[in-house]
């Protein structure tokens, strides 16, 4: 397989699941606040920005940080490179350089997917409210998983896919804990029902909350969110999932075994899955989790890093 | 008198009609596509169409135009009606053709070996080495298989006073459109299939296994372990679509300038698991944008150091480097004269009369009549750069009067051909008018004999009037049909 094959379906993948990344938490957030009667609109918005790590540009932008104005930066903003349109419409340009090695079928799902967003009236989605928009990406997203999975065959680029779309999916999972476990920590204390609609609504936003039910039945308790979050090995949205299946695919396309590594990336995989799969959720609270978060974004950045070093790029001969 | 409410009040006017011999009565290869569109109401037929517009966008089946400073994507328009040919003639254009392609990779074998024409005085050597695509660096080379002309796609245009089918353009450097052909064929068999069904239409999806049966009989290492890729210039390349299309149809890669490196006069491509030689390059990047160590050094499309390795037969491309001066609209005059040359034939295809602007008379001639002419700079494609008298206004003609006295080499006239028509939806009108068309059929020398896919591609100038085809320029195409029984 090519090295430039490989890097696209890397990123085309990763497109894609931060385009339903940010679609889930917008609508989750949005449905949220239409049930409080909080004055504190700005304080449940803000994280939303600083976790796609656009907070600078948004302000540049905006004067005022409220539900119409992030959703439109979030969604719309063909100024913002993380917005769902512009993630769709990069995904896409990203197959369309190596249509000739996916199949017909996520061709056209893409395409079609990216023609519908741009289709989309910002206005009327604005005035409409997120929840149209949203759950068209999420369910386009799952289209495309589906018929990506049905009709590639499952060799090394699909390998490179999923390696690609699970490291986002860690990444956002981490951002999604870390923002708003900070957010309330600097916020004013408020009550306690409150912090409780904010941790369902995370819970919401990557379908866990149903999960959550049915493992804990108990209220919704921060520590217990983040454990479900970071380190249930069956849940798709967990930390831990999606480094496994990083270390499983970057395996797969290697060849190593079990207790080996061929390159940086397998090597910090593999330490960052068995970390997650022994650290107790009370270590990582009593070391701290913002400290514990920031740590496993930065392992992500570097294993993505890596994977291009090893795979992608081609140092230039003189 | 025929009655059909798609075709009421049309009017196939001073043109020659491909479908309609005189008003109400569709000729012999069309009687059954009229009957079976009598059937049909007007809103009915513009629903199917807005269907296979809807295929085509989903498909992501685009052209990309460059004249807006940036590359946009757009849909080359799908007429619904086809264009038949009766089988009799596609016999003959088959012959005429074949022949024609056999000629013209005769005359590169000559020009870049032993010269032969020059020396017989067939055509001045000035000509042929004033020839902007002329290329020295190929002088020598033995190709492989001694093929230049792998895949051509020669532009046919039927002529209203005479009815007959004449060239007008060689295309035997990087011809595009095949991938246009294989999906209309697809639209049109998913959107009218039950008029399809009604007529036995010879099949043309067998181009893709012949071409690639072609280029792998090329491979230096023999064909067991052949890499063959197909090298694009990427995704701003308007005919990118078919680029992909293609390698994927022939199951082959599809890498661009940085995917290649050049290393001990070898060609790899850069993959995950380190270096894999390259045995052929079908290539659909021009031959000034393919080395930048030979040509254009400011190209990133290209692979520094490929003429070396392709000099030393370590790679094989198709087609071959410096083809454009078989195709030079100059040197186009002359083929008749290859054909009888090489072949000892009488040309079986006419051509269009040709003023080289180059010759003294002729150039005289030119200048006196601009208005009535068509001129074309030699070495340009596309449809880009033309000049069309009866169009154009006093300063238009003007203008290329200057650029003509200032390099008359590059420039050729020509007589304005009247375009056969073919009836096509006009959307804003809602309903059918006489549209000009061409023909373009590809044709694949394997070195013994020619194949050509039965039709071609017809494009059609959708604009009322116009006469421009190209996709470039506002054109869009139609399926093209070769029926099996005799007429």
């Amino acid at each position: 397989m090519l090295s430039r094959i490989a890097d696209s379906l890397f990123w085309l993948a990763r497109y894609i699941e931060r385009a339903e990344g940010t679609a889930r938490v917008l609508d989750v957030n949005y449905h949220m606040l239409l049930e409080q009667s909080q004055p504190s609109y700005r304080l449940r918005w803000e994280p939303l920005i600083v976790m796609a790590g656009e907070a600078d540009r948004f302000r540049k932008l905006y004067p005022e940080v409220n539900a119409e104005n992030v959703f439109e930066f979030l969604a719309f903003r063909p100024d913002n490179p993380s917005s769902i349109v512009q993630c769709i419409a990069k995904a896409r340009e990203n197959a369309r350089t190596i249509r000739d090695c996916i199949s017909r079928e996520m061709w056209e799902d893409i395409n079609g997917l990216y023609h519908m967003v741009s289709q989309f009236s910002p206005q009327d989605e604005i005035a409409a409210g997120p929840h149209r928009f949203c759950d068209r990406i999420k369910f386009g997203a799952h289209r495309f998983h589906g018929v990506t999975d049905a009709t590639l065959p499952h060799d090394e680029g699909w390998e490179f896919l999923r390696i690609g779309w699970s490291l986002e999916r860690a990444e956002m999972t981490a951002r999604l804990v870390d923002v708003q476990y900070h957010n309330l920590l600097d916020g004013p204390s408020a009550a306690d029902v409150l912090d409780n609609h904010q941790w369902m609504a995370v819970l919401r936003s990557v379908g866990a909350y149903e999960a959550y039910q049915r493992e804990y039945h108990a209220p919704i308790e921060p520590e217990k969110v983040a454990a479900m979050l970071m380190l249930k090995p069956q849940h798709p949205h967990s930390i831990r999932f999606n480094i496994e299946t990083v270390r499983a695919g970057l395996r797969a396309v290697s060849g190593s075994g079990p207790g080996t590594y061929a390159n940086e990336a397998e090597r910090l995989a593999g330490r960052v899955v068995e970390r997650l799969s022994y650290d107790t959720v009370d270590e990582i609270f009593r070391q701290g989790l913002h400290g514990y978060l920031d740590d496993l974004l930065r392992i992500c950045g570097s294993i993505g890093e890596d994977i291009a070093r090893s795979y992608f790029y081609y140092a230039v001969v003189a | 008198m025929l009655q059909s409410a798609l075709f009421e009040g049309y009017d196939p006017g001073a043109f020659y009609d491909e479908m309609f011999a005189a008003p109400g009565q569709p000729r012999p290869q069309y009687r059954k596509l009229f009957q079976k569109l009598a059937s049909m109401a007007p809103g009915q037929f513009e629903e199917k169409r807005k269907l296979a517009d809807l295929a085509f966008l989903i498909q992501g089946i685009t052209f990309t135009v460059y004249s807006d400073g940036q590359g946009t994507e757009r849909l080359f328009p799908f007429d619904l009606i086809p264009r038949i040919l009766a089988r009799s003639e596609w016999e003959r254009i088959n012959r005429g053709l074949s022949q024609r392609v056999v000629a013209l990779n005769l005359f590169l074998q000559d020009v870049y070996g032993r010269q032969c024409i020059f020396k017989d005085r067939r055509i001045p050597r000035s000509l042929v080495y004033s020839c902007p695509q002329f290329r020295r660096e190929m002088i020598g080379v033995e190709v492989p298989r001694g093929i230049h002309t792998h895949i051509c796609g020669i532009d046919l245009v039927r002529d209203s006073k005479t009815g007959e089918f004449c060239v007008l353009e060689d295309n035997v450097r990087t011809p595009s459109g095949i991938s246009y052909v294989l999906e209309n064929r697809l639209v049109m068999t998913r959107t009218l299939p039950d008029v399809f069904r009604a007529h036995e239409v010879l099949p043309v999806d067998h181009y893709p296994a012949e071409l690639s049966r072609i280029l792998r009989s090329l491979s230096p290492r023999g064909e067991a372990e052949a890499q063959i890729v197909l090298l694009t210039p990427g995704i701003y390349n308007s005919a990118y679509f078919e680029h992909s299309f293609l390698a994927r149809q022939m199951g082959i890669g599809l890498v661009e300038g940085r995917d290649l490196i050049v290393d001990g006069g070898m060609v790899y491509t850069k993959t995950i698991r380190g270096l894999k030689r390259v045995d052929v390059i079908y290539r659909r990047v021009d031959d000034e944008f393919l080395d930048p160590l030979s040509f254009r050094p400011d190209s990133f499309l290209g692979v520094p150091g490929l003429l070396a390795a392709y000099r030393a037969g370590n790679v094989a491309l198709a087609n071959a480097i410096g083809n454009g001066v078989a195709d030079d609209k100059a040197i186009y005059s002359y083929v008749p004269e290859f054909i009888r040359y090489y072949l000892a034939e009488e040309p079986i295809l006419g051509t269009v009369k040709t003023y080289l602007c180059g010759k003294a008379e002729d150039l005289a001639y030119v200048l006196d009549h601009l208005p009535e002419l068509v001129v074309k700079p030699a070495g340009e494609s596309g449809g880009y750069g033309m000049l069309i008298g009866p169009a154009s206004d006093a300063k238009r003609i003007e203008e290329f009067r200057r650029c003509i006295q200032a390099n008359p080499r590059n420039y050729i006239a020509q007589p304005v051909v009247p375009l056969s028509r073919v009836p096509s939806y006009d959307s804003e009108g809602g309903c059918m008018g006489g549209r000009h068309v061409d023909l373009r059929p590809y044709c694949l020398y394997d070195g013994e004999k020619v194949t050509i896919v039965p039709g071609g591609l017809t494009r059609v100038a959708l604009q009322k009037n116009s006469l421009v085809v190209n996709s470039s320029q506002g054109g869009g195409s139609k399926d093209t049909w070769v029926l099996r029984g005799e007429d």
